[in-house]
């Protein structure tokens, strides 16, 4: 893999977090009454525009390398989301979630490695 | 317990429940992922207006079906997200770690070595760590 092909996944994964945690930050106002629209539209927006920029820079990746040689690197995301949750959504997984994404995280690392 | 366990919705069909829509969305994008894929490979020799972007492959029609298509797992996954934490619902989306590389090799002709497959089945254990107890749980309710 080289420095660029990294730079990049590593700037779809941010894109990716970022767009999810934004996304999900939209969906929990929209659970409330009344629903706060000026709030979810603003979050949803930013939320889409970083999921457009993620998916660009997928297609981007695509283009170079094999999909099942490069999907396993969106596989970080998970212990991304989780962090990003915990910090930002005051989501609280239990430690039975923390070993599943440690089991999902080192078969994604088994899987780069192959 | 820190979570409460996702809500299921009196509106939709049984199977289309929390996880219903999660493992449904799961499916679109490996769908999706197998069309843009071919789009990919359909227009990579173009360069698009941005380096390092792949606007160029949006000259292909597998790339727009990948695009619709994911739309549709987007819709999925809007609904898991209104009834589930965020962790919850994107570590039970790591399925598509599994079904992705299922489909490269099925569809695709890319090969799929002995790692790999190792790779593949710790992902699989991960989620069933994750979802077993929710789900159980959901079917209590």
């Amino acid at each position: 893999m080289t420095p660029a092909i990294l730079l990049l996944c590593c700037a779809s994964q941010v894109c990716l977090v970022t767009g999810q945690l934004l996304t999900k930050h939209a969906m929990n106002a929209v659970n409330l009454s009344p629903v706060p629209w000026a709030k979810v539209s603003g979050r949803f927006a930013l939320g889409i525009m970083a999921l457009t920029l993620w998916f660009f820079l997928w297609v981007g990746l695509l283009q170079k390398k094999d999909l099942s040689y490069i999907y396993p690197f969106e596989g970080i995301s998970p212990v991304l989301i989780v962090a990003g949750a915990t910090a930002f959504l005051k989501e609280k997984p239990r430690p039975r979630a923390w070993l599943g994404i440690g089991l999902i995280a080192a078969g994604i690392m088994l899987v780069s490695a192959s | 317990m820190t979570n409460p366990a996702p809500s299921p919705s009196p509106t939709v069909p049984g199977w289309l429940n929390s996880y219903g829509v999660v493992w449904l969305g799961a499916v679109c994008v490996t769908v999706a992922e197998i069309f843009l894929k071919r789009g990919a490979m359909a227009t990579a020799i173009n360069h698009g207006f941005l380096p390092g972007f792949g606007t160029s492959a949006l000259a292909s029609g597998w790339t727009w079906v990948g695009i619709l298509v994911y739309i549709a797992s987007f819709g999925c996954w809007l609904q898991a997200l209104r009834r589930m934490p965020l962790h919850l619902a994107f570590s039970l989306m790591s399925v598509v770690q599994v079904l992705v590389p299922l489909g490269s090799w099925w569809f695709l002709g890319e090969t799929i070595g002995l790692y790999r497959w190792c790779g593949i089945a710790l992902v699989l254990a991960g989620i069933v760590v994750i979802a077993a107890p929710a789900m159980r749980a959901e079917e209590q309710l």
